[in-house]
């Protein structure tokens, strides 16, 4: 398993994707409402580039037949074909249990680094950094 | 049926196969058999100005106006429906689906609509199904009228012999559209089921019979039939009426059926892209037709190869959505000693019997 220091963690903000290139794989990090989740950028229906898909929410409906918007800014529509994907989890929304895409382990670590701006004296930054565990 | 001694045959059981005909024509001679069943103003109407308009804008259809050459005892229908299909062909459940009141659908004047549907129903219990045991009935309904057709519904929907609605192709809406519940309430009060039948595409208030416009010969609009159940099932399933009225069972008369397996595989796909847009949709919409819906078998598909037809009875699930109809006694008629003999006898007993018999309510055993 590899480790991957990927950016800070406020050069992704709540609502925006970064894709990356991890051991040969294509992955999407996700800021949903402050907590940071990995996908393959792989649909699993025809390979399409998924995490450049719409984010959006998941639109269900109440007895009477109305529509809402719920989990606002959780769900992935893929950009080829519109099959929908639960960021948080993978998993299709048409079929969760036997549809999903491959998640990975993301996490927010302090990392200190040198500052390279300060060339006298030695410093020490501490700082926010994602980390991808692929 | 004799068993044969070719080897591509396979052996068949002697017992009598069990044959719920969903597709038996009926109808009024004349109007003047109605009049007894309209008030007075409507029975004058028609007499003094004619019927209903024209049937079909192509009324030549097929045969000998319509009808199979061999099938033409025009003094007695009701008598040569039990002795030609009845007896004959031994079908032991006749659901008549009727006719005469068709038009009624597509009148411009709705109340005449619904006064005509309301006496071609009294008119077939007293004469029609009052004649043989073996008879059921769609009740004819005006589609223009949903709530004074929830009222007929309750009115002789409870007679043991009313076991559906028929409801004609042709429409100013198609039937999944909230316009029409008062009707499918009053199916599932009185436990009937909704039968669609290819009628008025095109003809009176309803739009051109296909998107593609106008067709000219009786023959063009024979290939649009297909495509005209594909949109009445896409609003049902998307409109969610099946979440509405869960007990709902629509049977789809005389378009085939081996469009079936694409039709509801282009469904689950679409739906897995556009699930966002109705989101009362639950579940792939091909588990809905399993549910819900069913189609008849007439006119008979035949591909190249006719064994082919088990392929795609087994991709439409047609174990349980397939059901016989012979649409006696019009020109292309199925016979049913003639009709998928190749199937293994286990499917033809679903296609011919059971399978109706789980699709009526009122067919079905009482505990």
């Amino acid at each position: 398993m590899g480790r991957h220091v990927i950016c800070r963690a406020s050069e992704l903000q709540p609502g925006e994707v970064k894709i990356v290139e991890a051991e040969k794989r294509s992955i999407g990090i996700f800021n949903i409402h402050s907590d940071f989740y990995a996908l393959r950028n792989t649909c699993p229906h025809k390979g399409a580039p998924l995490c450049r898909g719409i984010i959006t929410g998941l639109v269900v409906s109440d007895e009477s037949l109305q529509m809402h918007m719920t989990r606002d800014g959780e769900i992935l529509r893929c950009p080829w074909h519109g099959w929908e994907f639960d960021i948080t989890t993978g998993r299709s929304v048409y079929n969760p249990h036997r549809m999903r895409v491959r998640t990975y382990n993301v996490a927010v670590e302090q990392i200190a680094e040198q500052d390279p701006s300060v060339e006298t004296y030695p410093v020490k930054v501490e700082d926010d950094y994602i980390v991808l565990y692929v | 049926m004799e068993v044969t001694k070719a080897p591509a045959r396979r052996k068949r059981d002697h017992e009598k196969l069990f044959i719920v005909d969903t597709d038996v024509h009926h109808g009024s001679e004349s109007w003047s058999d109605l009049y007894p069943y309209l008030s007075q103003v409507y029975a004058e109407r028609l007499r003094d100005h004619g019927g209903s308009g024209p049937s079909s804008q192509y009324w030549h259809n097929g045969g000998d106006r319509g009808r199979r050459a061999d099938f033409l005892d025009r003094d007695d229908p009701l008598e040569s429906t039990r002795r030609q299909l009845l007896d004959d062909c031994e079908i032991d459940i006749a659901i008549l689906t009727g006719s005469t009141a068709n038009g009624a659908c597509r009148m411009p004047d709705v109340d005449l609509g619904s006064a005509i549907c309301c006496a071609f129903n009294d008119y077939t219990l007293e004469h029609w199904v009052a004649s043989d045991t073996r008879f059921r009935v769609a009740m004819a309904v005006n589609t223009q009228d949903p709530f004074g057709m929830a009222k007929e519904i309750d009115r002789i929907g409870s007679h043991p012999a009313v076991i559906a609605i028929i409801m004609p192709g042709g429409a100013t809406k198609p039937y999944g559209n909230r316009v029409y519940d008062p009707i499918y309430e009053a199916c599932e009060r009185n436990r009937l089921a909704v039968m669609i039948h290819l009628s008025g595409e095109g003809v009176g208030i309803n739009g051109p019979p296909t998107a593609a416009g106008w067709p000219t010969h009786y023959v063009e609009g024979r290939m649009m039939r297909a495509p005209i159940y594909m949109a009445h099932m896409a609003s049902f399933i998307f409109e969610g009426t099946f979440e509405k009225f869960p007990g709902l069972r629509i049977v789809n008369v005389e378009a085939g059926f081996a469009w079936m397996p694409w039709y509801l595989w282009r469904m689950d796909s679409d739906w897995k892209a556009l699930r966002y847009q109705v989101p009362w949709v639950k579940k792939p919409p091909s588990e809905y037709v399993k549910e819900h819906v069913r189609v008849n078998t007439q006119p008979i598909d035949e591909p190249e190869n006719e064994r082919d037809l088990e392929q795609i009875i087994e991709w439409m699930h047609g174990d349980q959505t397939l059901l016989f109809g012979s649409d006696y006694p019009h020109f292309d008629f199925d016979d049913p000693r003639k009709t998928l003999t190749r199937l293994p006898d286990k499917l033809r007993r679903r296609i011919f019997g059971e399978n109706a018999i789980e699709t009526f309510p009122k067919l079905q055993p009482v505990d």
